[in-house]
């Protein structure tokens, strides 16, 4: 099955025409991927790289059945553009800008809740099940069909992690980015719901880093779900401590709490299994799948 | 991005938070003119501008007198050798590092009398995400906010509040008796509260710290500091902050890279240069190099960059840092294309020189193109299949120039 994409979702894309999107919506298609449609607010009727482009979501979707977006268009634009996506209930949004404004996100938090809409990113590679759908910007070449689950905040550390599944001669259902940003849409709980439900994954990678309460959040929940799968967790960070210092109110907030130190003993608390380094994944995976 | 004192303390006014009287001051005379237009008997406080909390119990670096970087003076003939003490200097407080930050200026203010002290933050609450208003009581000599939240979190009143709405008037009342103010002070606190949301939502901030708000004998409410960080993300709305910003708050290398929409961190000790295009991977590398003994002395995140230009000058930050002694590249390529960064070393290594060893780990898109294009150049660089290869790589090649 694999989670929220696979070979049938029609895909579309927000800011299809810029070089970026054309780039890497070439890469999607000749991937497989099912891009039925373009947006580009002013270009509607027009053609890009042999997909119908159409002013709006909604008419996208009315001429197309398009369920999913992947939104290449720039930060400022952002809110605009999930909002488009929210109202036209698109059942996926995936948003590849870097540095799109806190207000905004908290804005787009607000719109999401209680949606049909579930949000992947911003600053984020996006999500891709192997041979099947590629949303965002993947190196379409290091990806493998098969049954571990991938999930990380980091960009740069999920082809990290599929490397190191590649390695243990395993493939992966799905990989998804969460993003790198402080606020972001789907978390780490969202991901291993929807993996948890997933027949086809047997197991999950979880890579997380320094900084916010993403990891405690997860490891919360994870203690407390009634069918666990074992994940195989790892926390980046160990040796600095990010960020320079202005005022106290970020720490009073965190309660002492901000070392990778206490991420991993929460994960290891509810029962993720937990390694120091990225390169001990792949032993972890086989002895759990071997 | 951050702001000086004086300057978060002007937004506030703005928004109508009552501040003392105060003027900024470069120099020691200018300090002198400016405190007698703030008050004309005094007493005064001179307070250091830099962005750093704690700065009362910071010390000048070079002087050996026990003084920080806030006093009090009581004497006007006083001023200008007390200004004289902090211009020019450097001062180190808990949260500036031993580096310490360079005083350009500080702010001369009227003394404000007040009868209690309380801590008031608000501040984008990164688990949940919601926007957070933060009160703690404050005595004299008493514990300060950072110590309370470690020992005593139930000192801390943290109210969540609604982005669009503001402070509700239950959460007044609630925040009244949890501060111990009369009834009257209801209406201040009210105004204080709403301003703060206020100078919050349409400035993009991340962050205003009032610490201490002082509480008058007639009940009115006053900043008698303040911080302010905004979103840099959100700058390109608010060009009348983004001139606020003081050059000699960042670090030459810091304050170039961010020109070309780099981010480039310093550490101390160290001596490697990294260069990754993610936090993640930085973390992670840097993770290695400790594992292996060393450290990283400091590294620039590319992000996405796309232009090869940019990536050149980015590469040149980190080749020309005296304490670089190895050089760790380390990309996945994704939305970033490798032969971008293969291009860009070359055009760096040119302009500059590759004096010290340089390790290169690829992976993602175009890599192959990339490798291709490092070996063609005939660069004396050592290329990498994995992160971990890649470092010891780096550190076998280090031993071996020594």
């Amino acid at each position: 099955m694999s989670i929220l994409v696979n070979k049938n979702t029609k895909v579309l894309v927000q800011g299809i025409t810029g070089t970026q999107a054309s780039f890497h919506v070439r890469k999607s298609l000749d991937y497989g991927t099912d891009i039925v449609a373009g947006v580009t607010p002013g270009k509607g009727g027009t053609e890009h790289l042999g997909i119908p482009v159409f002013g709006t979501v909604k008419e996208a979707i009315a001429n197309t059945g398009a369920n999913a977006s992947v939104m290449f268009v720039p930060a400022r634009f952002v809110k605009n553009a999930v909002k488009e996506a929210v109202e036209a209930e698109l059942d996926l949004a995936v948003c590849i800008a870097d540095g799109v404004p806190i207000h905004d996100m908290m804005e787009i938090r607000a719109m999401l809740k209680g949606s049909k809409t579930k949000l992947i990113g911003p600053n984020t590679p996006g999500i891709i099940t192997p041979g099947e759908a590629r949303l965002g910007i993947f190196p379409e070449n290091i990806h493998k069909k098969g049954r571990v689950g991938v999930v990380s905040r980091s960009s740069t550390l999920t082809y990290e992690a599929v490397l190191e599944v590649n390695r243990a001669e395993m493939g992966q259902s799905t990989v998804i980015g969460l993003g790198d940003d402080m606020v972001i849409g789907m978390d780490f709980v969202e991901v291993l719901d929807e993996f948890s439900q997933d027949d086809e994954t047997d197991a999950i990678v979880l890579i997380g880093q320094l900084g916010g309460a993403f990891e405690e959040v997860a490891a919360k929940h994870y203690k407390l779900m009634p069918n666990k799968k074992p994940v195989i967790a790892f926390v980046a960070g160990n040796t600095i401590p990010f960020g320079h210092k202005m005022g106290y109110a970020g720490d009073i907030i965190a309660a002492g709490k901000v070392t990778a130190q206490d991420k991993r003993a929460a994960m290891q608390d509810a029962g993720m299994i937990v390694v120091d380094r990225i390169s001990q994944i792949r032993a972890q995976l086989q002895n759990l799948l071997r | 991005m951050n702001i000086h004192e004086y300057q978060a303390k002007k937004i506030l006014n703005r928004y109508g938070i009552f501040i003392p009287r105060g003027k900024v001051a470069y120099t020691p005379n200018e300090a002198k003119r400016a405190a007698v237009h703030v008050s004309l008997r005094g007493p005064w406080m001179l307070k250091a501008q830099i962005q750093s909390g704690a700065r009362e119990r910071g010390a000048f670096i070079g002087s050996s007198g026990r003084k920080g970087g806030i006093r009090l003076i009581k004497r006007r003939r006083d001023i200008i050798r007390e200004a004289e003490q902090m211009l020019g200097e450097t001062l180190v407080t808990a949260q500036t590092g031993p580096k310490g930050k360079f005083v350009s200026r500080i702010y001369v203010e009227a003394f404000q009398k007040v009868r209690k002290k309380f801590y008031a933050g608000l501040v984008i609450n990164r688990v949940v995400p919601v926007l957070t208003l933060l009160l703690a009581n404050l005595e004299d000599g008493g514990q300060s906010i950072l110590d309370k939240a470690l020992e005593n979190p139930k000192e801390i009143l943290k109210l969540k509040v609604d982005l669009n709405k503001g402070v509700s008037l239950r959460q007044i009342e609630l925040a009244r008796r949890f501060l111990q103010l009369e009834e009257p002070s209801r209406k201040h606190l009210q105004k204080f509260f709403n301003a703060l949301h206020r100078a919050f939502v349409e400035n993009d901030a991340t962050m205003i710290e009032v610490n201490p708000a002082g509480v008058t004998k007639r009940g009115r409410i006053v900043a008698l500091d303040a911080k302010m960080s905004f979103d840099n993300n959100a700058m390109y709305r608010h060009p009348e902050i983004l001139r606020l910003q003081d050059d000699y708050e960042e670090e030459d290398r810091a304050l170039k890279a961010a020109k070309f929409g780099f981010q480039y961190l310093e550490f101390e000790g160290g001596n490697i240069g990294c260069i990754v295009n993610g936090d993640g991977i930085a973390l992670a590398a840097m993770d290695f190099i400790r594992e292996k003994g060393l450290d990283a002395c400091c590294f620039l995140n590319v992000k996405g960059g796309v232009d090869r230009d940019k990536i050149a000058a980015g590469i040149k930050i980190i080749m020309t840092n005296p304490k670089v002694e190895g050089i760790l590249i380390n990309i996945l390529g994704g939305f970033l294309r490798c032969n971008l960064i293969a291009e860009g070393i070359i055009a760096a290594a040119s302009e500059v020189g590759l004096n010290v060893p340089l390790v290169v780990r690829f992976e993602g898109t175009n890599k192959d193109t990339a490798k291709e294009t490092l070996i063609n150049s005939r660069l004396p660089l050592i290329i990498a299949d994995t992160m971990e290869e890649s470092v010891d790589k780096l550190i076998a090649a280090m031993e071996e120039s020594e």
